[in-house]
């Protein structure tokens, strides 16, 4: 089989060389920094170990109400064990991509890459310059944080979501621009740990993407945190010598002093450097251009994940790693995107798959919605987590399930349960004898659905 | 446990294979690396082995009938080897459905084998796509699906749904065709590409042919001196076609519109030189690509082609050495065709035909002399170059066959 270069170490890229790989192509890999990306170095997992170091501070906080006495006076957070907590897990998750490539026979090489030919590559790692050759190209170079104009990010007091994770201590006020699922993950992380946090959001809700009532539970229990949550606002502008921000909320000027200003407006994808225009692959600002295969216009070179725009999300980036490597490697592969879940790990979590119930609407007027709370589901009440809920939005013609969202304690563990529901295409009818363990949070995903039937039995 | 033997995706570009001959039947023993099929995709012929020792289980695709890649073609198995219900129905809605009746061929069917006509109860269906199908009225049965192992998608049944709109409402007048003899071969594989490719070159281009004829006597003579030094030297036996080859590649680093192509609305002026040269195969028409023939010497392009030339013979030109040129060269010469009419090779600008070898008598001054004259055909897409350009290249051609010393430095 004829050489194969990746472009990129993150999900799609390592995700599409282990997949070459294992077709039997000679794989070279090309990352300028560690392995695993965004995801693992600066994005899901570092996040998700911050979030869960949270969460263990607020259970604690807790332990009276199950019977548990502490002195909590004394229980605090050791930053310094968190962020150890947190490089420890990276650095495991790292090692073991590393490992996972000497198993699959993958070369890495570590350096910046860019195209001479569209069969030839230029790596500079420092000053030194490597050229390779190869049949077939994989991009998946990433994406970076995109930042304001007027607020470039200086690292010091304006900050992007990467350097947040790595803080030298908690902050003691906290401003984020942009209430979508970063924004609100370290509204909730910081606001846990003591923070005082305000989130300026553009919209007329947090998470824009995600059903209004969803997203309004949420805010809710974010302000009960002592968040302060700005939504139709826009940031104004930023003073980074006096560390203070204006901005505008229904036709009020309000100004902020605070440590840091987190700017998480989205991502941009990495397309320049990369020598694309040299070689005549089309791509915009949105990202590279690809067909149903993450094929480009140039047929020996492919892109995925976050550099081709789209759903900027790893498990997605997985999937197109695999399409791209599959098809590279002559089998005939699709991207499928019929049922991408949504996770956003706040406190309380939210997940979701398929349409919002407004986008519902829109596409099938009438719907029918089924919801379930978890104040009456006994696992939730055990846990002391009773709160959110399931909702369910179903086509009223066919009973198709079209859209489940869930916000509650586990929601992003649970989602799977929605997204079989949504890939497979399956109605409500299918679903009505399903059997729920007891007692599970899952059995509030039963009754949501027996309530769009009509057939709710605990509510 | 049987294995499935599919379509193989031969390159890219590749939308579909199909089966030319079957060295097999149903029932019939199999050792591991027994050729069972050739199949024909695009541009490549290629056998089939057995991937394993056993029996043809049952075949799913009969011959001359296109599918796409990953379509399980046949199963080979244990004799006694039952397929399963589910097995069955997966491939049955792989392959297109006209044709898998036709294509199962139970004349010696294996023992135990079950029935394989495909029942609703094991089309592969999503609920909604079947809720959807019902209330429509469509036969499940006559759904092509797309999911997983070919289960039936919602999208699946509104695209029959919107070709069913879509469908006007004619109806052919009945004519009793019962009494006409016709015979049919079907218009697959490499055939179905040509006739793709050479219809829309001619739908979407402007094409002008013209004419010229250069002497190539010197040529030959030349040819005549070195050919022994260079098969002594390189193992490479040089030939006409080999010196015109080198002609054209220099040619086209002097006129550079030639080597370039129209697309959308552009014209694609190329810095290297993919020479393509069409070659006769048994059944079609490949054409061969030597890349970068710019930096080719005169023997390291001869040597090149029939390296080429060889592999396509043998099948075993992959699709990446087929695409890609940037001007194509075609010789019916040996068929002692004069000149003729090439088609361009989409998205090419030009086109070089290549005619026979002609001893004729030429005045050279008072003298009468006996010389040989190669009529050459230019083809070229008169929206990227008019006729004084093409003729000037076709010329240039005509200079350097004129004066073959100017070929070998």
């Amino acid at each position: 089989m004829k050489p194969l270069v990746v472009i990129g170490g993150g999900p799609a890229g390592y995700v599409a060389a282990i997949t070459a790989a294992r077709q039997g192509k000679q794989v070279t890999l090309i990352e300028q920094k560690d392995l695993g990306g965004t995801c693992l170095n600066e994005g899901c997992m570092p996040t998700k170990s911050l979030l869960a170091s949270a969460e263990a501070y607020e259970k604690i906080k807790q332990a009276e109400q199950f019977g548990i006495t502490l002195p909590l006076e004394q229980v605090k957070i050791n930053w310094d064990g968190v962020q150890h907590h947190k490089t420890t897990i990276v650095k495991k998750l790292v090692q073991g991509i590393g490992y996972l490539m000497k198993k699959n026979k993958i070369k890495v090489m570590k350096g910046e890459a860019s195209f001479l030919t569209n069969h030839r590559l230029a790596v500079q790692n420092e000053n030194q310059v490597e050229e390779v050759e190869a049949e077939q190209f994989i991009i998946a170079s990433g994406s970076e944080p995109a930042s304001l104009p007027f607020a470039p990010f200086d690292g010091k007091w304006i900050i992007h979501s990467g350097q947040a994770m790595s803080l030298p201590a908690i902050p003691s006020s906290l401003l984020i621009v942009g209430g979508g699922v970063i924004g609100c993950e370290f509204a909730s992380i910081y606001s846990q740990m003591g923070a005082k946090v305000t989130i300026v959001e553009a919209a007329d809700q947090l998470l824009p993407g995600e059903d209004a009532d969803i997203a309004f539970t949420l805010q809710e229990e974010l302000e009960k945190k002592g968040v302060a949550i700005y939504t139709s606002a826009s940031l104004t502008e930023m003073q980074p010598e006096y560390k203070t921000a204006l901005f505008k909320h229904k036709e009020e000027l309000h100004e902020l002093q605070v440590d840091y200003a987190l700017i998480s407006i989205g991502r941009k994808p990495r397309v320049l450097g990369l020598g694309l225009e040299k070689i005549g692959v089309h791509f915009s600002k949105q990202g590279i251009d690809v067909n149903e295969h993450m094929q480009t216009n140039v047929p020996n070179i492919y892109a995925c994940g976050d550099v081709v725009g789209g759903i900027q999300l790893a498990h997605v980036a997985f999937h197109e790693g695999t399409v791209a490597a599959l098809d590279a490697c002559g089998k005939d592969k699709n991207v499928n995107y019929r049922a991408v879940p949504r996770c956003i790990y706040t406190h309380p979590e939210i997940a979701s798959v398929g349409m919002t119930e407004k986008q519902a609407r829109q596409e099938y007027g009438d719907v029918r919605i089924g919801e379930f709370s978890f104040t009456a589901n006994g696992k939730a009440m055990i846990t002391n987590e009773p709160i959110g809920k399931v909702k369910v939005i179903v086509e009223p013609q066919f009973n198709e399930i079209i859209g489940l969202s869930i916000i509650g304690s586990h929601a992003t563990e649970l989602i799977g349960q929605g997204t079989v529901m949504l890939h497979g295409e399956l109605t409500t009818d299918v679903m009505e004898d399903f059997i729920a363990a007891h007692p599970t949070l899952s059995e509030a995903i039963h009754e949501a659905l027996l309530h769009s039937a009509g057939q709710a039995v605990h509510s | 446990m049987a294995a499935e033997v599919v379509m193989p995706k031969l390159g890219l570009a590749m939308k579909e294979g199909t089966v030319s001959t079957w060295n097999k039947k149903v029932g019939d023993s199999v050792s591991k690396g027994d050729m069972i099929a050739s199949i024909n995709s695009e541009k490549i012929e290629m056998e089939i082995e057995a991937p394993q020792d056993g029996v043809i289980l049952d075949i799913l695709v009969q011959e001359d009938v296109g599918v796409p890649p990953g379509t399980i073609i046949c199963y080979v198995g244990n004799p006694n080897e039952q397929l399963t219900e589910q097995s069955r129905s997966a491939n049955e809605l792989q392959a297109p459905k006209n044709e898998v009746a036709a294509t199962i061929s139970l004349e010696e069917p294996p023992v135990n084998a079950t029935p394989s006509k495909k029942s609703k109860e094991t089309v592969r269906i999503s609920p909604i796509a079947k809720k959807i199908a019902e209330s429509e009225n469509i036969n499940i049965e006559t759904i092509k699906g797309t999911g997983p192992k070919g289960r039936i998608t919602k999208a699946d049944v509104e695209k029959v749904l919107t070709e069913r709109a879509s469908e006007a409402s004619y109806s052919p007048s009945e004519i009793d065709t019962s009494s006409i003899k016709k015979e049919t071969l079907p218009v697959a594989g490499m055939r179905k590409v040509i006739a793709g490719r050479m219809h829309n070159s001619l739908l979407n281009s402007a094409q002008l042919t013209i004419n010229m004829k250069a002497d190539v006597t010197d040529l030959l003579s030349l040819q005549r001196e070195i050919k022994d030094v260079i098969h002594q030297r390189h193992e490479v036996k040089i030939s006409l076609t080999d010196f015109i080859a080198r002609a054209v590649v220099l040619s086209l680093q002097e006129h550079k519109q030639m080597n370039s192509a129209y697309m959308d609305n552009e014209i694609h002026l190329y810095h290297h030189i993919h020479l393509g040269m069409a070659v006769a195969l048994e059944n079609g028409l490949v054409v061969l690509v030597m890349q970068h023939a710019e930096k080719m010497s005169l023997v390291e392009l001869a040597a090149e082609i029939k390296t080429r030339a060889a592999d396509a013979r043998q099948g075993q030109l992959g699709t990446d050495r087929m695409q890609g040129s940037t001007f194509t060269i075609t010789n019916l010469g040996a068929y002692g065709v004069e000149y003729f009419t090439p088609v361009l090779n989409p998205p090419e600008t030009g086109i070089l035909g290549v005619g026979a070898t002609e001893d004729v008598p030429i005045y050279k001054g008072d003298e009468l002399q006996r010389r040989s004259v190669l009529p050459l055909s230019l083809t070229f897409d008169h929206r990227v170059l008019d006729g004084a350009p093409a003729a000037n290249f076709l010329g240039t051609i005509k200079q350097y066959l004129e004066q073959p010393i100017l070929l070998l430095l």
